[in-house]
């Protein structure tokens, strides 16, 4: 009788080729982008999507070639700051499918631009019995797809807006192995800051190079006078960075503008590059091409 | 996983127009020995099925299918626009919003088969309209 080596297929499914053909593809498209950085927290609402936006912003300025993959698949946010929202318009053809193009130029995927309507939520079946692990599955060949699927182009820098937590960071880690490293994002509160010292352990123990701690809200900037003052209680974020021994490389202040479009449709740092919040941010883009600079395999 | 037909010891093929448009996460799949025309079914339950949907394939699945942009995406996201959903090859039939919700809930690494075969049946018995009662007769033409 034949054995498992004899039989030299799988019967038609063509399972390993299928893999194989997936992964070339990955590669393909991403060959052309020259480093990739994520962005993120293992707490939510430390204003992560706002800071990855404005410094895709700032490296633009710089005169860089920059996208952004939304990688928070169920609050896709980055896309309205950019200026692609949910409407608009899809082109796809055999080879994939065209990324938006928001201010600056700036290249995004988001499943926002996918979803029919502005409040559709992101659901892989309106079968209330669906299990966890079946939409976890999808939401991994979801992200694999956008970064697969996405005609980038040629590319300075990829900007990987993660999602809350530290999850999501496993598929990045195993879709894109050349990963420049990650910036850890908190706020000056002790529970944010708990939660994110162990995101950064995971990273560390996983292997994936963390580019430094950023304190983000670390102070309030009054939008009328440009005047900084303390904003949460707590201790100094510096503090977990020299815990955790990673290079703490920036505070941002809370500033009510970061948020939102400027009058003009643009990004807050082209318009305030000068202002506390927007130094800052030049600060924690310095920050990051350093570390790319100084670690020549990324 | 590979299939043996003992008395013949040939490899078994992969039906592709055997699967079954379960509307459940249960694989279900044919195979057929090419030399004495011998059929199994390989049946899996809901954890089997999760397991093999995390390598995000194509089971019986042509490369074409594979490549096909945001293929997944497409025919997974519940609330898509509609020029992605138009992204999937598909033909002139008119799908019922019964029928399209039915083929929705087939694991999605078979969902491509199993419109196949429901394709197919509704072009073999000349019609162009694919509703709840035809996919009942695919069903029962499967057989499992």
């Amino acid at each position: 009788m034949k054995t498992y080596e004899d039989l030299a297929g799988d019967g038609g499914s063509n399972i390993v080729g299928q893999v194989v053909s997936k992964l070339e593809k990955l590669r393909s498209r991403l060959d052309g982008i020259k480093h990739k950085v994520a962005l993120m927290s293992g707490k939510g609402g430390v204003g992560k999507s706002s800071l990855t936006a404005n410094i895709a912003s700032c490296l633009a300025d710089r005169g860089h070639r920059v996208g952004i993959l939304d990688a928070d698949l169920n609050g896709p946010s980055i896309g309205q700051l950019l200026g692609v929202g949910n409407d608009h318009k899809l082109v796809l053809d055999d080879d994939g499918i065209e990324p938006g193009i928001g201010v600056q130029g700036i290249k995004i995927m988001s499943m926002d631009m996918l979803l029919s309507q502005p409040d559709s939520p992101v659901m892989w079946t309106e079968e209330p019995g669906a299990t966890a692990v079946w939409v976890s599955t999808m939401e991994s060949t979801a992200l694999r797809e956008l970064l697969s699927d996405t005609k980038w182009g040629d590319l300075d820098f990829l900007l990987i807006d993660m999602p809350p937590g530290s999850d999501r960071i496993d598929n990045i880690r195993e879709l894109v192995p050349e990963l420049a490293g990650v910036v850890e994002i908190t706020i000056p509160s002790p529970l944010s800051q708990h939660i994110v010292s162990k995101s950064i352990t995971k990273n560390r123990q996983m292997g994936v190079p963390v580019i430094g701690l950023v304190e983000n809200m670390a102070t309030y900037v009054c939008p009328h006078c440009d005047q900084e003052a303390k904003l949460f209680e707590g201790k100094d974020a510096k503090d977990l960075s020299q815990n955790k021994g990673i290079p703490f490389i920036g505070k941002v202040p809370f500033d009510t503008r970061l948020s939102r479009k400027t009058g003009s449709g643009g990004l807050f740092y082209t318009e305030h590059r000068d202002s506390i919040t927007g130094q800052a941010i030049a600060q924690v883009v310095d920050a990051i091409q350093n570390f790319i600079a100084n670690n020549p395999k990324s | 996983m590979k299939f043996l037909c003992v008395p013949c010891d040939v490899q078994m093929e992969t039906q592709t127009d055997g699967i079954m448009p379960e509307e459940n996460k249960n694989l279900a799949m044919k195979f057929k020995c090419k030399n004495c025309g011998h059929t199994i079914a390989m049946l899996t339950n809901k954890f089997e099925t999760e397991f093999v949907s995390k390598l995000g394939v194509q089971m019986g699945g042509s490369s074409a299918e594979v490549q096909a942009p945001l293929s997944v995406v497409s025919s997974s996201l519940a609330q898509a626009k509609e020029e992605l959903s138009k992204a999937n090859p598909e033909d002139n039939l008119v799908w019922t919003e019964e029928a399209l919700d039915r083929i929705k809930k087939v694991p999605f690494f078979v969902r491509n088969m199993a419109r196949k075969t429901v394709i197919n049946f509704a072009i073999e018995k000349g019609v162009t309209l694919i509703d709840g009662k035809l996919m009942d007769e695919v069903r029962e033409k499967v057989g499992m």
